[in-house]
């Protein structure tokens, strides 16, 4: 009881800004493991679970799902980046644009016109990750989060936020989806010729898709050091050009490819 | 007098709420959505079909797995591919799976605590620890299912165009239906519990519609049908019923001959009261209601006895799918062909609607989602202008609180009402 006594709650505040709320239920779906974590802290914002305001103040963990499009969302976004000593974004769609940023591959303002009759009065700006807006501390990858990392790593921005203690954000090794696929057995999928982003993915979600006998379509990100060229070598044989980068849209990716293609080609 | 709330928390995405009374006349209840537009019908156009439920699924969190499967179905009407009778019964079983870790998640850790005063679920899970238990396991049953067969509870895997992509491990599946009678007694226990909570009184009524089919509880398939008498197809969903979008707002919702009707649990049991499995009937009779019943509220206890009956449901289709050869669920080949589709599944919350259009290649052309929250906003909207004379005396938080419990019993989910 001694050391229960001497540990200090942080204050978190867990919100959504527009999204599915994958991630928030990936959280809620740990049970009673989630709940635990929960008493750590003083949750001072969890409107999945508590109808009870936000009184605002300063807080030490933020953390944030979704994407920011509606000027609301905006809004929501910087004044939780203000408040919190760490912001921490869980997602996807927070960390890279997911499902909402295929837009902008497209046909950008017009692709409202396949939804909407009326479009004035709707916001509808181009997609932008969370980065672009506030300076982002810590990010969980995947669509959804891999909830055991959630379990993996919170404890460590507990303990940075004790009194004393040296405020180190923790690092998600770099390794590739592969290393867990093999782990489990798995027969790779490349080896049959069947398309997989794995090797130049971020690992950590315990190669779930590959499992399922589904390709890995990166919603991690890329890897420190996953090597794009080696892998669009790789893919040559078993899809288009097209094919490669209509399935990078699916969980942004696209844009983050451009990018490393671009400073492999300045360097 | 205007009465408003500015965030409605414990719910799916994000609303607030807006009435106008003028002396004691309720002359607008609005729900005020508060979400972003992700436009998922618009970003399926020009993309390939085996994407189309990858991307589908992820409008909801909590429903991805009736996205998925209702996406699923339009492209293979689309395409005329047929499955395997053993692909029916599996996806059933996911469905079924889902209805039972969503409607436990929303009766309990999001509806609750509003009728027992509760401001959150810390002090609810505080107060009845032993009921904790029992729907935090029911919920844990329940995204077991999905896990086994789909992959992943959030956003499934297996699941594709044609069947699956890998068949769920047998012992895992035995291991479930072993557990299930142990589940089955939380799920009577937890149903006595909220049998005995004391719901608002409260009716209005309404049209209710859902899928009907002569044999069973539909779930998967069957014919749009209502407590009117209509009997349609599904095909001719869009030409019966009116989806339509107003100036600055961001969900179109529907109507059916220019009238409100409602969907979801409340309305599946209504309809198909004697279709349930044994158990679910009997706990049904055991809450003493007179059909029809259209206290919106009792969408609570409705939702319970579909847990009851989704628990019994999946462990029988388990067991006999464990006596089949369980690689008839694999996807066998067949080719992209052009043409329309239109399906629909019951999710948790009602009927969802797929209406897919797809070319000689296999390039989506056109996409239409109708999802259940759309269909029966209108309704909630009726419903609370009728409701809230009867909380006007009240003292101003009493009140809200009343109409948050209020919306809350729906279990509205924005996040998919506006996709």
């Amino acid at each position: 009881m001694e050391h229960l006594k001497s540990f200090f709650k942080p204050k978190v505040a867990i919100v959504s800004l527009t999204s599915c709320e994958g991630c928030q239920f990936a959280l809620l779906d740990l049970g009673t493991r989630f709940l635990d974590f929960a008493e750590k802290t003083e949750m001072v914002d969890f409107r999945l679970l508590e109808d009870e305001e936000d009184l605002g103040g300063k807080i030490d963990i933020g953390i944030v799902e979704g994407t920011p499009i509606t000027e609301a969302n905006v809004k929501t976004l910087m004044e939780l980046r203000e408040r919190s000593r760490f912001l921490v974004v869980l997602g996807n769609c927070a960390a890279m644009g997911g499902i909402p940023e295929m837009k902008n591959y497209q046909e950008g303002a017009n692709t409202i016109k396949h939804v909407y009759k009326y479009v004035h009065g709707i916001n509808n700006p181009e997609i932008r990750e969370v980065d672009n807006f506030v300076k982002v501390d810590f990010t969980f990858p995947g669509c959804p989060i891999t909830a055991e990392e959630f379990l993996k790593y919170m404890p460590m921005f507990l303990d940075a936020c004790q009194p004393g203690n040296e405020a180190k954000i923790p690092e998600i090794p770099d390794q590739p989806v592969c290393v867990e696929c093999k782990a489990k057995g798995n027969r790779c999928l490349l080896l049959d010729k069947k398309p997989c982003f794995g090797p130049m993915i971020q690992g950590g979600c315990d190669a779930v898709c590959p499992t399922s006998n589904m390709m890995c379509q990166g919603c991690r990100g890329i890897r420190p050091k996953g090597n794009v060229k080696a892998m669009r070598a790789t893919l040559k044989t078993m899809m288009t050009d097209e094919e490669f980068e209509n399935t990078t849209e699916i969980f942004g990716l696209r844009d983050d490819i451009s990018e490393w293609e671009s400073k492999l080609n300045s360097n | 007098m205007q009465i408003r709330i500015n965030h409605i928390a414990k719910m799916e995405g994000h609303a607030g709420f807006m009435a106008s009374v003028i002396k004691g006349d309720v002359k607008s209840a609005k729900l005020e959505v508060q979400e972003g537009i992700r436009l998922i019908e618009g970003v399926l156009v020009g993309r390939h079909y085996a994407d189309m439920p990858i991307i589908a699924q992820r409008i909801c969190g909590i429903c991805p797995v009736v996205h998925n499967l209702t996406s699923i179905k339009s492209l293979e009407a689309a395409m005329g591919v047929q499955v395997t009778p053993e692909t029916k019964k599996l996806r059933t079983v996911l469905e079924l799976a889902q209805f039972i870790h969503s409607h436990a998640l929303h009766l309990f850790f999001l509806s609750l605590a509003d009728f027992l005063d509760m401001d959150n679920d810390i002090q609810l899970v505080k107060k009845y620890p032993e009921e904790t238990k029992k729907a935090v396991r029911i919920r844990e049953y329940g995204m077991e299912i999905v896990k086994v067969v789909g992959g992943r509870v959030v956003h499934p895997l297996t699941n594709e165009v044609g069947g699956f992509k890998k068949a769920p491990d047998a012992e895992a599946l035995r291991k479930i239906v072993a557990s299930s009678e142990e589940i089955m007694k939380d799920a009577l226990d937890l149903g006595e519990f909220f049998r005995k909570i004391k719901i608002p009184e409260f009716s209005r009524v309404t049209e209710y519609v859902c899928l009907g089919n002569n044999s069973n509880y539909s779930i998967y398939d069957g014919d749009v049908i209502s407590s009117r008498g209509l009997h349609i197809p599904v095909e001719k969903f869009e030409s019966n019923f009116q989806e339509l979008q107003k100036q600055n707002e961001v969900i179109k919702k529907v109507e059916h001959n220019g009238k409100s009707y409602m969907v979801g649990a409340i309305a599946r049991v209504n309809l198909h009261k004697d279709k349930l499995s044994p158990k679910a009937q009997k706990y049904l009779e055991s809450l003493g209601w007179s059909f029809p019943d259209f206290n919106p509220f009792h969408n609570i206890l409705a939702q319970m006895t579909e847990v009851i009956h989704s628990i019994e449901e999946s462990a029988k289709l388990i067991s006999e799918l464990l006596h089949a050869d369980m690689n008839e669920v694999l996807t066998k080949p067949y080719e992209a062909k052009e043409g329309i589709g239109i399906a629909a599944v019951e999710a948790p919350r009602g009927t969802l609607y797929y209406h897919v259009e797809v070319d000689a290649k296999g390039y989506v052309k056109n996409v239409n989602i109708i999802t259940p929250t759309a269909q029966f906003l209108a309704n909630l909207e009726d419903d609370i202008a009728d409701y809230i004379p009867g909380v006007l005396n009240l003292e101003n938080k009493q009140r809200e609180r009343k109409l948050r419990a209020f919306i809350r019993a729906y279990d509205p989910c924005i996040s998919c009402a506006v996709h």
